[in-house]
């Protein structure tokens, strides 16, 4: 991982915006102890009270003393708390018992109830991001299967040329409704650089598709829009590229299939 | 210097005593960092009663927690800043919820006035001028971008969609902006000493 990944990864983790697989990820390297990340959360993290502290704000006046207050009602609940001997215990009357007893009660009640709300509260929030990724994912693959029941989908294999003879990919192709590109069996990319799918069409030049980039397994997958200017194509090809891509093929040719 | 300079041994000594249940240590953290704290909640939270509960609750678990915070990941501030801005985002997140869920007929535009930073706090905020000056000096999409993670609690890829911009551009801007506000801040400390 680079610099600026790191930093990207640290930059997201501080304004509390990092999620999924990346969040996991950061928080790995985190607790091993990542020299980089750590310094980076921190310069991070710096960067955010210079925001905050540039705009203070007087706090009402009340609760400083309702803490103080909260926290000479509850010294034992503290599980930070060094354990203090417990206070002997004194013979007492009855009344003063029945009278803590119900005020324990009810206590516990408004705690329990308000955890019970704030546990739900989280619970609702968790529930609406998954129901919304799931409709993203519904949305992509409803697109994909609109893509192969239509009889005007051209499917396109593309074989592996000598940088990589066992790759294998297929293409699934529509003109005006884009594609699907599934590569097998590649390398995976050097440092800097991302494989880039190619259209072309009769003698013009290639047109870019798209970069992608595999996993460990060499397996890698692209969504491809219509490509505008483009109506019959006759072969689709996989070049070697800067990642990002270039706006003309430069490096060598991974996969090629004609249609 | 500051006493909110970030990572300054007074303020992580203070936690270390707070967290051995020492209420001094914990008055005195208090005075040093509820200012900031409160600053950047009634940034999120416009509502001034919502915001002193949350003021109370991120102490609260600071006080609980003292014990669980980790110097290597930052300052003890940083530490506070996180929580509460975290707080005061779960709280808008509720208040949001409850307003579309029990009250009935959603009258967003309430619920906007009443809890949403402005669309664009920068320009409202009134005496928060410092802020308002080092945000001012990012390029407005690193702006943009800093303003709804941080003060919207907006994760990545919801900004992405809100902007109608590719993630990985989104990345680059919040990791761009911050290193530009790093030293935007750093230069007015500087020139402020």
């Amino acid at each position: 991982m680079n610099r600026d990944e790191i930093g990207e990864l640290a930059a997201a983790y501080a304004l509390g915006g990092l999620e999924g697989e990346e969040l996991a990820r950061f928080e790995a390297l985190l607790e091993a102890g990542d020299a980089d990340a750590l310094r980076a959360l921190r310069e991070c993290g710096d960067t955010l009270v210079g925001l905050a502290a540039a705009a203070p704000e007087p706090p009402p006046a009340g609760v400083k003393a309702a803490l103080l207050e909260r926290i000479a009602a509850a010294p034992a609940t503290r599980p930070s708390a060094p354990t203090r001997p417990l206070p002997r215990r004194r013979p007492r009357a009855l009344w003063p018992v029945v009278l803590s007893g119900a005020m324990a009660a009810g206590l516990a009640a408004v705690v329990v109830g308000w955890s019970v709300s704030s546990t739900y509260e989280k619970r609702l929030d968790a529930l609406a991001r998954d129901a919304e990724q799931l409709r993203a994912e519904l949305r992509a693959q409803q697109a994909v299967i609109a893509i192969l029941r239509d009889p005007a989908t051209q499917v396109v294999a593309l074989a592996g040329l000598p940088p990589a003879p066992a790759a294998r990919a297929r293409m699934m192709w529509h003109a005006q409704a884009g594609g699907v590109f599934v590569a097998t069996g590649l390398p995976a990319p050097p440092e800097g650089k991302a494989y880039q799918l190619w259209a072309i069409a009769g003698t013009n030049a290639p047109v870019s598709a798209g970069v992608f980039t595999v996993d460990a397994s060499g397996t890698g997958s692209l969504a491809v829009r219509p490509l505008p200017g483009v109506s019959a194509v006759n072969a689709f090809a996989v070049t070697l590229e800067p990642v990002g891509g270039l706006p003309a093929p430069s490096g060598d040719m991974y996969l090629l299939g004609k249609s | 210097m500051s006493p909110l300079a970030p990572g300054s041994e007074s303020s992580a000594a203070l936690i270390a005593a707070i967290a051995a249940g020492d209420r001094d240590a914990f008055g005195r953290f208090y005075d040093l960092t509820a200012p900031m704290a409160f600053g950047l909640i009634r940034r999120v939270l416009r509502d001034p009663e919502a915001a002193a509960e949350v003021l109370q609750e991120v102490f609260w678990q600071v006080w609980q927690d003292a014990a669980r915070y980790d110097p290597t990941r930052g300052s003890p501030e940083a530490w506070l800043v996180t929580r509460a801005k975290t707080r005061a985002i779960d709280r808008l997140r509720s208040v949001r919820r409850r307003d579309r869920t029990f009250v009935g007929p959603v009258d967003e535009s309430v619920a906007r006035r009443r809890e949403e930073p402005a669309e664009n706090p920068a320009v409202v905020a009134d005496d928060r001028s410092l802020v308002q000056s080092a945000l001012a000096q990012l390029p407005e999409p690193q702006r943009r971008v800093i303003e709804l993670a941080f003060f919207e609690g907006l994760t990545q890829s919801e900004i992405a969609t809100r902007l109608g911009e590719p993630l990985g551009t989104v990345k680059t801007r919040a990791r761009l902006g911050l290193e530009r506000l790093r030293g935007v801040l750093g230069a007015e400390r500087l020139s402020a000493t």
